[in-house]
């Protein structure tokens, strides 16, 4: 089961909720003043950027008072008739069981035009003659739908919070997890993020989640986020996509070539696709993207690219059958990419053993590089005498005689024979 | 003990030692009777002796010097079209001084050449035939385009009879001095598949350890030359691990540069051995056959073989389901 860091480890109390101290110690004092009878106001507006913690703010207060949360978002509250059914919760400040009641109304920017027609007028109503705090959360106050609304409100604006501030929680959550992670690596994240702390997070998670160790080179490549930002929208219509249609115009958005598209949803696809009928059927749309990715270069012929994109995102897309979404499921970038750079040299190395090989033995370089090379690894990790010989008939350097030998004194010992 | 790579110090030096493939190798000496040769495509499996005949048929032909009148081409390393056209073209055109009227261009691992340079190679080949005759040597002739193949004379080599390969296992065992056993002889062969080449490469790291080899060192040189712990990979795919199973796959692909044609053909043999139910073997048979065709029109090896493991672990979950039923 996979289990986002962003709920594991949100605030449960006012002292852990990251930054905002200001804006958080004017809102708990509204909320108490409510014990000495009806504010002027009787409605806080929190406002501010995503992922800065204005719902766990009121929910950790919530906990903290011992206050009974009734939380509403876009969702619940669509029109006019909706939000008034649970008016009536407002007009009493405490519960039946005598704890008090905060109501919370979400994601207020999720109301949209027309069909939430009258959702903000009613929620103005019930504020006018609420008996209970009541919370609003948006984005922005400033909205001109908003207007007669935030006269009834008391303003609290959420800043973003220090990338000092980020990277303390980030800490927090390694040292949870047993991660050993460098300073500069979730420094990276901490700054990439510009205050964004649910993404901050989610991000770690994504990159260190089942790891021991998160280094540099593990976020470097977050360095592209906005890029990121795209392609997991592009990557959310491939793997989630209803039509062919959809799921094909995806490769129009993503600002990355097809090749290294393919490697997203190629690292990503099991992850997001765990039925087995269903990651078979994705897998084999991706291998037949892969067989017309070799008649492109069989034949040279660009056109076959169409099929290629075909199978890779409409394939894809419609081998879902079984596997429900389950909410959030990370990202990650293609594993394969980056092995790939990392083991590049060592590549270099065997392919120029390969050639030397080829030159005694009539085989390619490339197949002398994968078939002969693992047994004389074998004879020069075992046989300094035969090592020492073919290293002559072969004419290898002393850095090929050492990478054969992955040993430094068997290494030495083969190179003194020679000399 | 000598200090060369074995699979070349006993490699045949004319038809005459050439021990297997009899008839391609009596037609072949025909062609050095009459001194004419036409067009050729060696195609079979590695380790059969294409090249080597294709070396032999050369210096029966021309002698000892027969390395002036021949050119050996390795389409796997230059594989595009600049190469027909500059490399084999310059050296097609020229003709060649001697009793022989022509040279001889040994193209090896030709069916890696792109479709456009054998469309070159095939204009080439039309215009240069007074000059210059080719020898085609591949793995599967049905990647070497129709013209071509029709300017052709085909040789369909196979894999070295069971009694043929061991003699000449023993023969280079009793040259080099070392004791092969009766078992390590079945374990070459059975580790090797009739693959001359790998099994002398075998032989030759088995004899780094020692001079006795039998059965338990031959295993553990195959091992250790191929990481890859298919029969692991196999068994983690049909637990339903799809991840840690493509996971052990990229590291056999990239770390210890296995061959996809070697990976699939020990996953093709570890099925058999499973012990799932008899019917499902032949379906999963199948599915690794499908997969070996794309392996071979595709261009990613993992990606081939990662759809083939998903496939496993699909059908582990089928015969679960079938079992609670």
């Amino acid at each position: 089961m996979y289990h986002p860091w962003t709920v594991k480890y949100k605030p449960k109390t006012l002292k852990e909720v990251v930054g905002n101290r200001e804006a958080i110690q004017k809102f708990v004092e509204w909320v108490k003043s409510w014990n000495k009878g009806i504010p002027k106001k009787r409605a806080a507006f929190l406002y501010g950027p995503p992922g800065i913690g204005k719902t766990v703010t009121v929910e950790a207060l919530a906990n903290d008072l011992k206050m009974e949360l009734v939380e509403k978002n876009a969702s619940d509250y669509r029109t006019e008739e909706a939000v008034k059914r649970f008016a009536g919760l407002a007009s009493q400040y405490s519960s039946l069981f005598g704890t008090k009641r905060i109501i919370l109304f979400d994601e207020l920017d999720g109301l949209t035009g027309t069909a939430d027609k009258g959702g903000v007028k009613a929620i103005t109503d019930i504020i006018k003659t609420a008996q209970c705090p009541i919370v609003l959360v948006a984005n922005s106050a400033y909205d001109p739908r908003f207007i007669n609304l935030r006269n009834y409100c008391l303003l609290i604006e959420f800043k973003k919070p220090s990338s000092t501030d980020v990277l303390k929680h980030l800490k927090a959550i390694c040292l949870k997890e047993g991660i050993k992670a460098e300073e500069n690596a979730l420094k990276f994240i901490a700054q990439r993020s510009e205050g964004d702390i649910r993404s901050a997070v989610n991000d770690l998670q994504a990159l260190a989640q089942g790891k021991k160790h998160l280094t540099y080179d593990d976020v470097s490549w977050l360095g592209y986020r906005d890029r990121q930002e795209t392609i997991f929208t592009v990557l959310r219509m491939i793997l989630y996509g209803r039509t062919c249609e959809g799921a094909k115009r995806a490769v129009n958005m993503a600002d990355v070539d097809i090749d290294m598209l393919f490697e997203w949803i190629y690292e990503n696809v099991p992850a997001h696709l765990t039925d087995p009928h269903d990651l078979a059927r994705a897998m084999d749309a991706l291998s037949m993207a892969d067989v017309y990715r070799g008649r492109i270069r069989s034949t040279q012929d660009w056109s076959f690219v169409r099929y290629v994109i075909d199978f890779m995102t409409a394939g894809v897309a419609m081998a879902r059958v079984n596997t429900k979404p389950s909410g959030w499921t990370p990202f990650h970038f293609p594993g394969r990419v980056q092995m790939l750079s990392r083991s590049k040299g060592e590549r270099a190395m065997q392919l120029e053993i390969g050639r030397k090989v080829k030159r005694r033995c009539h085989i390619s370089a490339t197949r002398a590089s994968k078939e002969v090379l693992p047994y004389l690894r074998i004879i020069f990790k075992n046989n300094v005498e035969m090592a020492a010989g073919l290293a002559k008939w072969l004419d290898l350097s002393p850095e090929m005689i050492e990478y054969l030998a992955e040993n430094k004194e068997k290494a030495e010992a083969i190179n003194k024979l020679l000399s | 003990m000598s200090f060369e790579m074995w699979a070349e110090k006993y490699r045949p030096k004319t038809l005459d030692d050439m021990v297997n493939q009899k008839e391609i190798v009596e037609r072949l000496k025909s062609f050095v009777k009459s001194r004419n040769v036409p067009h050729c495509i060696f195609a079979g499996p590695p380790g059969t002796g294409k090249t080597t005949a294709a070396l032999c048929l050369a210096r029966d032909l021309y002698g000892e010097a027969y390395r002036e009148h021949i050119m050996e081409l390795n389409a796997s390393d230059e594989r595009g079209i600049d190469v027909v056209r500059e490399t084999v073209k310059t050296f097609a055109r020229i003709r060649s001084i001697g009793e022989v009227p022509f040279k001889i261009m040994i193209l090896d691992e030709a069916d890696n050449m792109t479709a456009d340079a054998q469309q070159a190679l095939r204009r080439t080949m039309e215009r240069y035939t007074e000059t210059c005759r080719f020898i085609l040597c591949a793995n599967y002739s049905g990647k070497i385009i129709e013209p071509i193949q029709s300017r052709c004379a085909p040789f369909r080599f196979t894999y070295l009879p069971r009694e043929e390969h061991d003699k000449y296992l023993r023969y280079i065992a009793a040259n080099e001095d070392i004791n092969l056993s009766e078992e390590g002889l079945d374990a070459i062969f059975e580790v090797c598949g009739g693959d001359l080449r790998r099994a002398i490469n075998t032989l030759q790291a088995a004899a780094s350890l020692g001079k006795l080899i039998d059965a338990k060192i031959v295993y553990s040189i195959a091992g250790r030359a191929n990481p890859a712990d298919v029969q692991k990979m196999i068994e983690t795919a049909m637990k339903g691990n799809f991840l840690e199973a493509r996971k052990q796959l990229r590291d056999m692909i990239q770390k210890y540069g296995v061959a996809g044609s070697d990976i699939i053909r020990q996953i093709h043999t570890e099925i058999f051995r499973t012990t799932i139910p008899e019917p499902w073997k032949i379906k999963l048979a199948d599915i690794v056959g499908e997969i070996d065709y794309r392996l071979v029109e595709g261009a990613d090896e993992e990606v081939q073989l990662s759809a083939l493991l998903a496939r496993l672990v699909e059908a582990a979950h089928e015969m679960k389901g079938a079992e609670k039923v």
